[in-house]
């Protein structure tokens, strides 16, 4: 306790005297963390509507117009046998005409100029999920386009598959974009703590030849790393909520109708846990590591 | 208590501090070091708190060669031993109650308990007025008490003080060797280096003198 209690005050003296190198670094710190905080941010949201659509996504299976009752029936047996199946719905001409009307009521004219129905009947299935079925659900949907009175087949997840691979790629991208940023950041940090050790060093030098243990010598960089670093991500969290307010009024509707009316998601207590802990973490082993050049 | 065996310690280009230094003293006895200036005084509790390592030859406390100490044995042992600085070594923006719990501190002593032998010491060198003065407030004999209280504040086993009446009257220097000799009573080994020939013949203890980082010869008459 008497450890902390020094390491803490004396910390605090040290930040006070840095004033505008530790304002600097605290500085640097949030814009790592704004950073790190916005991918997170981004990819909450982003995962969250992939997710949806992963769960949304079927299989389309289109007829010719010239099918024929017995091979739509072979067809939908076909389907119905698969395991990777859970639900097949028949979507007629005239279902589908419909779907069409209500999804674009503004676009009602078109068809009407149109003589007869262009839309095709199809069998609508809805796949489990999870890799195992997806595996099985890439052979499906290979099988039944070659099968009799199938004019095409839309297979949603294999695009969604995709931009998901697309989306971890950018996420791992932001994240050592973060990275590179924090080691930035992390030497800042050091560079203030080490200013304050020497501004220190004569009393350093009494504390060692009395015979302070070597927690009493560090534990105030330590303490001072861990403060720059709290101090910088709690202000890079509140950077993130500020942004954040401002692009969902600016762009909110918009956003909103492209991820499916839902509203966007804010870090959660996970995520902002992540940021904390890592702006603590991040400021105390900079804060370590420059305190080694005691010795 | 200390033994020193072929002890040297060289200084830039072959300059010898201290020459083929071998002495011993006992547990509870009061020693004086003296010799002229640049004999070696200062170097030799230097090398005893271990704030210089020997070049040659070994330094055993208390059994243990300081020379095989890791890095956190020293700051124990040194937790240990009571040093009066030539220059004092206050902490500057420390005041001098604060200069002198500190030592205690480090202890992971009770605050209370750092609080009350705190102001026992320094009102026993005379400085229960001055708690609250950082030390550029103070006159040189004043640091030097401050000096001497931290020295002896968390009871140590082993005392150094090198010219530790360097700026006091003849007075107080005199209580200041009480105090050593208080401290001395109650089994704690005291090594005093001093110029000063009077206060030597007045506290009457045995006598180490160096010259020229060797003990000069025939000097090591007990009185
Ligand atoms: N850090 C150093 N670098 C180089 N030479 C040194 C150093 N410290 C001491 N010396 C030399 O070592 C010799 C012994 O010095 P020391 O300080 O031990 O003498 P002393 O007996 O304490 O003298 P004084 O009575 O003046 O305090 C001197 O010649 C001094 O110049
Ligand atoms: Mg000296």
């Amino acid at each position: 306790m008497t450890v902390l209690g020094y390491a803490i005050e004396q910390a605090w003296v040290s930040l006070r005297r840095s004033g505008k190198s530790a304002i600097i670094s605290i500085g640097t710190i949030a814009i790592a963390f704004v950073t790190l905080g916005g991918f997170l941010l981004v990819s909450v949201n982003v995962q969250r509507t992939l997710d949806r659509w992963l769960q949304a996504a079927e299989l389309s299976v289109y007829l010719e117009d010239e099918v024929g009752d017995e091979a739509r029936a072979s067809i939908e047996a076909y389907l119905r046998a698969q395991p990777a199946v859970l639900e097949v719905e028949f979507i007629t001409k005239s279902r589908a005409l419909e779907r069409f009307h209500a999804d674009f009521p503004e676009l009602g004219d078109v068809t009407e100029s149109l003589n007869g129905n262009p839309f095709p009947a199809s069998f609508e299935v809805r796949l489990q999920t999870g890799p195992a079925a997806e595996a099985q659900a890439d052979d499906l949907a290979r099988g039944v386009a070659d099968r009799e009175g199938v004019a095409d087949v839309r297979y949603d997840r294999r695009w969604l598959a995709r931009l998901l691979a697309i989306v971890t790629g950018a996420r791992v991208a932001g994240g050592i974009a973060a990275g590179v940023l924090m080691l930035g950041a992390a030497f800042t940090v050091a560079a203030v703590v080490r200013l304050s050790l020497h501004a220190r060093r004569d009393e350093l030098e009494i504390m060692q030849l009395v015979g302070a243990p070597f927690s009493y010598i560090r534990g105030p960089s330590i303490v001072e790393g861990l403060l720059l670093g709290g101090i910088g991500a709690a202000v890079a969290f509140v950077a993130v909520g500020i942004l954040f307010t401002m692009v969902g009024r600016w762009l909110g509707p918009d956003l909103a109708g492209l991820i499916g009316g839902e509203e966007l998601l804010f870090l959660g207590v996970r995520e902002g846990a992540i940021l904390l802990l890592g702006g603590l973490a991040v400021g105390a082993a900079a804060g370590a590591l420059a305190s080694r050049a005691v010795r | 208590m200390i033994e020193t065996q072929g002890l040297g310690k060289v200084y830039g280009r072959g300059l010898y501090a201290l020459r083929d230094l071998t002495l011993t003293i006992e547990k509870g006895e009061f020693v004086f070091l003296t010799g002229p200036s640049g004999a070696g005084k200062s170097t030799l509790l230097r090398l005893l708190l271990l704030q210089e390592r020997p070049s040659e030859g070994d330094v055993i406390v208390g059994g243990r060669n300081l020379a095989r100490l890791t890095r956190d044995e020293v700051q124990a042992y040194r937790r240990t031993v009571g040093f009066v600085f030539q220059d004092f070594k206050l902490i500057a923006t420390k005041t001098v109650f604060e200069n002198v719990s500190f030592a205690l501190r480090v202890l992971g002593m009770p605050v209370e308990q750092q609080r009350r032998r705190t102001y026992q010491v320094l009102k026993w060198v005379g400085l229960q007025h001055r708690l609250n003065s950082i030390p550029e407030e103070l006159s040189g004999g004043e640091q030097q008490r401050v000096a001497i209280a931290r020295a002896l504040v968390n009871e140590p086993h082993l005392v150094l003080a090198d010219e530790p009446t360097g700026n006091l009257d003849p007075d107080l220097s005199l209580e200041i060797m009480n105090l050593f000799r208080d401290i001395n009573a109650s089994g704690t080994t005291v090594v005093v280096a001093t110029h000063d020939r009077e206060l030597i013949k007045w506290v009457g203890r045995r006598v180490l003198q160096l010259d020229q980082g060797r003990l000069a010869a025939g000097a090591e008459a007990p009185q």
